[in-house]
């Protein structure tokens, strides 16, 4: 009998008509690495499960929380505006549905680690959707602008950890998914066990800055 | 700088050595890598500044890859008291670091590890795992499913790497140094030939020098040092690793690879307001073993092979390791004690007379009851048991059991089984003097080149010749000085 705690991690992606081209093609390929490196992993293998969510003009659940053997990378496509706000009610959504809750007589999952990645301001109200990811218990929300119309000022508001890229090269990208996938890596071995306490995740790549 | 650009380090020792840079280098908590281009070495550099600037940090450094190196001979610079032979024994068992960069900036250089610490091709048809290293949680979890047979390896193989490991530790005990974060990250294993290599030794804990800052890995946390973490490093409530906190991650990995689960991960929920507080609760102050025999709240109700499968000494160790010594450190049985009973219990290793069990052996418990606890299948033939023992010191024809063996077809048997003064350990020879075999319907102990052994009837038996082993039978292994008397039991 397994006793195996699941690590949830969603992915929050942009996919608003400023991310076709060699960014959209950057992203499902950096899903691709991603998904690969940490079946490398054994400890990210047994513990972290993966979703991706996807916001244009509206948001909506792509892969649902899935192991890691039995994840489908999506196929991703763009178009339309940039409904960040949408995108965290679904986040809260899922959430509440997917992740389990530890009871009297079942282990639940661990809190969730969010990954948001955005090239743009949010086109609708992100206040709503900053309301009900509040709602729900989540570990880590790391939000990365990427390229010059990203804005960090509105990442600031979902969480304290923010990243900026300056460009949106495939090569970026690439060093983005490489540092999430350390990132879950690090937190599916949680070094540091604290109750409660948000785990230390590893210093982003060369050339992304953190906003303070 | 881009991926690829091959770079140069200046050591400490004025030695250059080149690496490729790699903008995606493997990063752990600590430190990133890179390799020599002939893939030789690794490179290391902190992934913090601060840790890089830190001078104790250097200075504690500077001693593991110095004074306190079991893998390089005192002569030349290494530990005290190492000789050229147990530095290379050593050398297998850990990947100590071998120099020091100062430029570009402060890091290490560390050989890599041996090749068999690698997956190769075909370790996996469902993953791709080709230069993957062997990390132990492949072999000891879930993760097992996807792995090919051939990697798995059996008891005996789980049982050779555990002492292994244990080896490598009581040989840093000893120096005094403590590794503080052993886990499945920094021990690999090859359960295919049934070795260990214990890495990232960079975080030792050294006498008389700042300690590192580092607290361990979930699951091999001990339980006060977890306990104890919301204290400030330099709060004297705080516990450190420390010699007894390895003493804590040791025997968890030694009950994982042997029994392929976690000794303290079972049914019990501590608390239901989070999975966090749940697990700290669990692996700290509220731990409870598994097969604690006092306290079941946490036993699984599937546990068929138990710590009484093994050797009743390793039961005992395991029972103090996480039922005494669980919260109580200075309970914990030493890595010296679990060395001697490790290899105690590897004298007792037998066979398992089912072609199809998975484990292939087992520890035989008692001679009168052979029974594989794996598939249960009981031994076909007898059990012989050879006891060797030594005369006691000024009491000539009084003698003592030093070790004993259970023997099986083509057993091997060392200088150890021959004499008094050598015991299984890194100075020892690994020449095969003698071995057991079955003949004809007969068991012999075949001289493989000892001097001076003597048949029940007392004449010498030459190499290539051989003793019947019958029960009540007694001889020497050599008349020489130190000499052991064998005697055979048969069941």
């Amino acid at each position: 009998m397994d006793y195996i705690r699941r690590l949830p991690v969603y992915l929050l992606l942009d996919c608003s008509g400023s991310m076709s081209g060699e960014p959209i093609v950057a992203v499902n390929q950096g899903i691709k690495a991603l998904i690969s490196e940490l079946k490398g992993d054994p400890k990210a293998l047994e513990t972290a499960y993966l979703s991706v969510i996807t916001f244009d003009s509206s948001a909506r659940q792509v892969t649902p929380l899935t192991e890691l053997m039995l994840f489908k990378e999506p196929q991703l496509s763009t178009g339309g505006a940039t409904a960040l706000g949408g995108a965290l009610k679904v986040l809260a959504d899922c959430v509440k549905n997917e992740v389990r809750t530890t009871t009297d007589t079942q282990k639940g999952d661990w809190k969730p680690l969010v990954f948001l990645l955005t090239d743009g301001a949010p086109t609708d109200n992100i206040d709503e959707g900053i309301e009900a990811i509040k709602s729900v218990s989540i570990g880590n929300v790391i939000a990365c602008g990427a390229g010059a119309n990203a804005n960090s000022n509105t990442l600031k508001k979902i969480t304290n950890n923010v990243l900026m890229m300056n460009n949106l090269t495939a090569g970026d990208m690439a060093q983005f998914f490489a540092w999430v996938s350390d990132s879950i890596k690090v937190s599916s071995n949680s070094i540091d066990a604290k109750p409660g306490e948000a785990v230390q995740l590893p210093p982003p790549p060369q050339g992304f800055v953190i906003v303070p | 700088m881009n991926s690829g650009e091959i770079l140069t380090a200046v050591l400490e020792s004025g030695e250059t050595i080149e690496y490729i840079f790699d903008a995606n280098a493997p990063r752990g908590g600590m430190k990133h890598t890179f390799f020599t281009p002939d893939r030789k070495y690794v490179v290391q550099f902190f992934n913090n500044p601060r840790d890089a600037h830190n001078i104790a940090m250097q200075d504690r450094i500077r001693t593991i890859v110095g004074i306190y190196n079991p893998t390089r001979s005192e002569a030349d610079g290494g530990a005290l008291g190492n000789t050229e032979k147990t530095a290379d024994y050593f050398r297998s068992r850990f990947c100590w670091p071998v120099g020091i960069v100062k430029s570009p900036e402060f890091g290490i250089v560390c050989p890599t590890y041996p090749q068999n610490f690698f997956f190769g091709d075909g370790a996996s048809t469902v993953l791709n795992l080709k230069g993957k290293d062997k990390k132990s949680n492949w072999f000891t979890g879930r993760n097992r499913r996807f792995l090919d047979s051939a990697e798995l390896g059996d008891f005996r193989t789980m049982l050779k790497a555990a002492t292994g490991l244990v080896r490598g530790i009581r040989r840093m005990h000893q120096a005094g140094l403590a590794h503080s974060d052993l886990s499945y990250n920094n021990v690999l294993i090859d359960p295919k030939s049934g070795s260990a290599v214990i890495i990232d030794i960079d975080s030792l804990v050294v006498p008389n020098k700042y300690a590192p800052e580092v607290c361990g890995t979930t699951g091999y946390i001990a339980p006060e040092v977890l306990a104890t973490l919301e204290y400030n490093y330099d709060d004297s409530r705080r516990a450190l690793p420390c010699v007894q906190t390895d003493l804590h991650a040791l025997p968890v990995l030694i009950y994982e690879y042997l029994f392929l689960r976690h000794p303290l991960i079972g049914p019990k929920i501590y608390s239901t307001e989070s999975a966090e507080k749940d697990d700290f609760l669990a692996m700290g102050p509220m731990a409870t073993f598994i097969e604690n025999p006092a306290d079941t709240s946490n036993r699984p109700p599937d546990l068929n092979v138990t710590i009484k499968s093994l050797s009743k000494g390793l039961e005992n160790l395991f029972l103090r390791a996480f039922v005494d010594g669980l919260h109580n450190p200075s309970e914990r049985p030493t890595a010296m004690e679990w060395e001697r009973e490790l290899l105690r219990a590897w004298d007792r290793l037998t066979p398992c007379a089912n072609p199809r069990c998975e484990k292939k052996w087992f520890i035989l418990r008692d001679e009168n009851d052979p029974v594989c606890p794996f598939c249960g299948t009981r031994a076909a033939d007898k059990i012989i048991r050879l006891g060797f023992k030594s005369e006691m010191r000024g009491k000539k024809g009084v003698f003592r059991e030093k070790s004993e063996v259970i023997v099986y077809n083509n057993i091997p048997l060392f200088d150890w089984h021959v004499l008094a003064n050598v015991h299984n350990d890194e100075k020892a020879s690994t020449d095969m003097r003698a071995y057991v075999c079955r003949y004809n319907g007969m068991w012999l102990l075949v001289n493989n080149g000892i001097e001076g052994m003597t048949s029940p009837a007392g004449r010498l038996v030459p190499k290539g010749s051989a003793v019947e082993l019958k029960n009540g039978t007694v001889f020497r292994m050599t008349n020489r000085e130190n000499g052991l008397l064998c005697e055979v039991q048969v069941y």
